[in-house]
């Protein structure tokens, strides 16, 4: 009997120690729950974002960029398609093969091809390799045709940008590269994207770039295409009008042909830009596939920076084309009048320095009217020396000289307008009273870009109107300048008609057609001595600046003409805007005055 | 012990006990068949599951699966039919032929999945671990009912370990880390029932640390990566840790209630591995959610609970001793597989009773639920 006790006690103890068990089996299954909780109900959205990462794969589909036509319609930045041969080695049988066929095809070397899969299986491993870009429609013929045989090849189509007119848009439209790593660090850009850089192409860039459109492809765990989920389509970019004429625009270009300058048309009574070119150029579609390293070394390497917008950038002295300023501001601040006089020997002297006229022998006794026509020094020397360097610099700022013009492309340059304050906050030395005399004539420290002068042209042309130049339409109220005589326009654009008709400018002059105008030339080092432009080195030789508008009773188009190394405005500059005048004469046989009687 | 003083001829090994005859299914009715009904339940949450992850594999594992189901019903019919105090008496013989199997099947096994232990049985594969498995618990069950005594002496442990550590031995040769590994839960929750001195418990426990020491010295490089990986997943993403990786990839993204059945991306697109075995729990987190998870963590819940019932309830040692080593083994099957497809254990080759795709493993599971309810059966007749 105590055996049987003891047995059932031991039996028990044994049964309660079985319970202990599993009541502590059943907390670690209880625990085990827990975390499936945590993962699957606190962090579930995270790992099923890791599902996802996992099996699908998306592709750009690229939006096609926004078309750019000039004021007429015409097509300036395009897109065409191009067809480029993707190879997928995995999908190959024989890749010795494959590569030897589509040699072949491309009349290439097979090693070749093989060095372009290795290079970009480096960089890219995952996608397929880029292995031929711009197929002939007949290589993609001999494709598709063997697709069967072989499915390790594709082509693929882009939309390539293409600019037709070349070098003759260049630097209004600027050009497409492809996305570097700063870019790529603002997240709106992925690998492989054309962004726009410089022109239209870069300030417009968000407008034209339209909306990638994305496919999405489930893949297994060995990246083979399983599903495809309904694409999302592109969105294309907007198209964008330009106020450019190409007719001008082609013609400018062409009259800078193995010249160095600028060229910048605009419309007075708007800003609107009509023609705006700067030589020499270069092609953009050079850029719109990957730029060849020796393309790339030419255009950077050329003394003359094809880059270089000099329409904006380029900032010289105005030379006499600073002149008409002058003249508004000696008028406006009373130090002269229509007809006060200077009398000019061919050379004066002012703060105890010979002035030399760029007319040795000297024009006489010279009233506002003749001075402008003839470009008189002598006269301008005068009235700088009246008006003292505070309020030169203060009527030129008023018609926009050293400051940006607020043009829609980027890039431009602000110029100069020196004075004492300026001369002491960066040069650190006091402005000496003979600089005054030199800027009085545009020499010296004063700077401005072509686009400027056409700025203040234009305000001349349209009575007081400073224009923000602009490529595409837009409202922007213009500023009307404030402090001058409202007279004076009238006398500056008379004498600047002088200059055309009879003056330094004749070279301008076109027949049956009003042209006010300006010769100027910026000096590139002193010259002491009366030299024919023809005798001095290239490199020595001033730049030729023609500013002008047209017709003159009713201003509809302002040239302004730049000729680096030129020599005279006259003689460099003018023929170019008298070209420009023909064409418009062309485009708008209106604007022809009636035929002297 | 009245079993050791009943007579056990062979002949009577498949008799029923005298009351269950008499008073027929009266007896019958108070097994704890809803240990039964949940292993069914599992089996065809199994099913399904197995079903699901092999439809991206070149073979379809239900019908294999099904057949091994059946296969191990009818195991379960047998072991539940066999009174367990007479295959107790042959308890030596029968584990001196798993041992054998165990030793033949290093020279004349197939490998597979890096470990030479299985025997091909036709398209059919046996590994013989899982039968030595059902011969060492019954050893050692009755080499510890007969003991007399409060608790167990050293001499006692000894043996016992002794009696558990030669086929973990010979497991270890194949290699096959997990399945030795199986073998432990056994002999702990034993020895735990029959009665040890907390000394030795101490002792034990400084001797497993001693032995995991030496055997870090001792396990094969791919079972050291592993636990290297299991204590750092990132450690090797592509590699060793990729499984665990993606395993808990497809658990996580099953969230609150799944991606829907045949429809676990993880799973249909092949990242997981090893998706209709080892880890066939995480097709069912991916496909069911935690919802899915909760379900059939509370089926294993109920059965374990089932069994520790059985095992409590149980009138002798013997069976007491058998269900509880049953008892642990599941349990502890189910905790590490289900921890280890959630990352909480590191990857073994542990598969998941009735839900992994495997015969063996099924005949094993349904062989055992039919001597743990074999000795619910009998507990009014054996004590």
């Amino acid at each position: 009997m105590t055996t049987v006790v003891r047995t059932r006690e031991r039996r028990e103890t044994m049964a309660t120690r079985v319970r202990v068990l599993s009541i502590v089996v059943g907390a670690a299954l209880a625990g085990v729950a827990a975390d499936y909780w945590l993962v699957q109900g606190l962090h579930g959205p995270e790992y099923r974002e890791l599902a996802d990462n996992n099996r699908l794969r998306r592709f750009p589909i690229r939006a096609p960029r926004g078309v750019v036509y000039d004021r007429d319609g015409r097509a300036l930045a395009e897109n065409v398609p191009s067809y480029n041969l993707l190879l997928e080695p995995d999908a190959s049988n024989d890749l010795q093969k494959s590569l030897a066929f589509a040699a072949a095809i491309l009349e290439t070397d097979p090693g070749q091809l093989h060095r372009l899969l290795v290079a970009h299986r480096r960089e890219r491993p995952v996608e397929p390799a880029l292995v031929a870009e711009n197929l002939t429609l007949a290589q993609v013929a001999r494709f598709e045709l063997a697709a069967l045989e072989h499915p390790e090849f594709e082509v693929d189509v882009q939309q390539l940008r293409l600019y037709r007119h070349r070098e003759q848009t260049a630097h209004v439209l600027g050009y497409l590269a492809e996305a570097g790593p700063q870019d790529l660090a603002t997240g709106r850009y992925q690998r492989g994207d054309m962004i726009g850089r410089r022109g239209i192409e870069s300030q417009f860039e968000a407008a034209l770039r339209g909306e990638d459109g994305e496919r999405v492809v489930v893949v297994d765990s060995r990246g083979r295409a399983v599903d495809e989920f309904p694409a999302k389509q592109p969105r294309q970019g907007s198209g964008l009008k330009l106020a450019i004429d190409l007719d001008l625009q082609q013609t400018a270009q062409r009259l800078l042909q193995d010249k160095v300058g600028a060229v910048v048309a605009l419309d007075p009574r708007n800003g609107a830009i009509l023609a705006m070119t700067s030589s020499p150029s270069y092609d953009p579609n050079l850029f719109a596939r990957r730029l060849r390293p020796d393309d790339w070394m030419r255009l950077i390497t050329d003394p003359n920076h094809p880059l270089q917008n000099r329409a904006l950038q380029n900032t010289q002295p105005p030379g006499s084309t600073f002149k008409p300023l002058m003249a508004l501001a000696g008028l406006s601040a009373h130090v002269i009048d229509t007809n006060t006089t200077f009398y000019c020997s061919g050379a004066a002297t002012f703060y105890g320095r010979a002035r030399r006229c760029w007319r040795r022998q000297g024009h006489g006794a010279v009233n506002l009217r003749a001075a402008i026509k003839n470009s008189c020094d002598v006269y301008f020397y005068n009235v700088g020396q009246r008006l003292g360097i505070t309020r030169i610099a203060r009527y030129a700022r008023l018609l926009g000289l050293g400051q940006l013009s607020g043009i829609d492309i980027p890039g431009e340059k602000a110029g100069l307008v020196p004075d004492e304050a300026w001369s002491r906050r960066v040069r650190k030395i006091p402005w000496y009273p003979g600089e005054t005399i030199s800027v009085a004539i545009g020499q010296g420290p004063i700077l401005t870009t072509p686009l400027q002068l056409a700025v203040m042209m234009a305000a001349i042309a349209n009575g007081g109107q400073l224009e923000t130049p602009h490529m595409v339409e837009r409202i922007a109220p213009a500023r009307t300048v404030e402090g001058i005589d409202p007279a004076a326009w009238q006398v500056v654009r008379e004498g600047l008609r002088a200059v055309v008709d009879s003056g330094t400018g004749h070279a301008a002059y076109v027949p049956g057609l009003s042209i006010a105008g300006k010769t100027g030339t910026a000096q590139v080092i002193a010259q002491h001595t009366w030299t024919r432009a023809e005798d001095i080195a290239y490199a020595q030789r001033d730049h030729a600046w023609f500013v002008s508008f047209a017709p003159v009773e009713n201003p509809q188009l302002v040239v302004i003409v730049f000729i680096e190394h030129g020599g005279h405005g006259s003689s460099a500059a003018a023929p170019v805007a008298k070209g420009i005048y023909e064409e418009l004469l062309k485009k708008r046989p209106d604007l022809r005055a009636a035929p002297p009687a | 012990m009245r079993s050791s003083s009943r007579s056990g001829p062979i002949s009577g090994l498949l008799r029923l006990p005298e009351e269950a005859a008499t008073a027929g299914f009266g007896r019958l009715a108070n097994v704890r068949w809803s240990l039964l009904l949940v292993a069914l339940m599992l089996s065809v949450v199994g099913a399904a599951t197995v079903h699901s992850a092999s439809a991206a594999m070149p073979v379809e594992y239900l019908p294999r699966q099904l057949a091994w189901l059946g296969a191990g019903l009818l195991v379960f019919l047998v072991t539940f039919s066999v009174d367990y105090q007479r295959l107790a008496l042959l308890a030596l013989p029968f584990y001196g032929v798993a041992m054998a199997l165990l030793v033949l099947v290093l020279f004349f096994g197939q490998v597979r999945g890096g470990s030479r232990s299985w025997f091909a049985v036709g398209p059919f594969g046996i590994q013989p671990s899982e039968v030595a498995k059902i011969a060492t618990a019954v050893l050692l069950a009755q080499y510890l009912a007969g003991l007399e005594g409060e608790y167990l002496r050293l001499r006692e442990i000894v043996t016992a370990t002794g009696i558990v550590l030669l086929p973990v031995a010979l497991l270890y040769f194949e290699p096959d880390l997990g399945g030795a590994l199986m073998y432990l839960p056994l002999l702990a929750a034993m020895l735990l029932v029959a009665g040890i001195k907390k000394r030795y418990l101490v002792v034990a426990a400084g001797t497993a640390l001693v032995v995991a020491a030496l055997g870090w010295g001792l396990i094969h490089d791919y079972q050291r990566e592993r636990v290297l990986t299991f204590l750092n997943p990132e450690r090797d993403p592509l590699g060793a840790g990729y499984q665990v990786r993606q395993s808990k990839i497809a658990v996580g993204s099953g969230e609150l209630v799944g991606r829907g059945y045949m429809r676990g991306t993880q799973s249909q697109l092949r990242f997981l591995p090893a998706r209709h075995t080892d880890f066939i729990f995480a097709v069912l987190a991916e496909e069911w959610g935690f919802l899915g998870v909760a379900f059939v963590l509370f089926l294993y819940g109920s059965f374990l609970f089932g069994c520790a019932e059985v095992a409590a309830r149980a009138r002798d040692k013997l069976g007491m001793l058998l269900a509880v080593g049953f008892f642990a083994t599941f349990a502890f099957h189910i905790l590490w597989n289900t921890g280890m497809v959630v990352g909480l254990a590191p990857n073994s080759g542990i598969p998941l009773p009735f839900l992994s795709y495997g015969g063996s493993f099924m005949l094993f599971a349904f062989a055992a639920t039919g001597l743990v309810l074999g000795v619910d059966f009998r507990r009014y007749v054996n004590r």
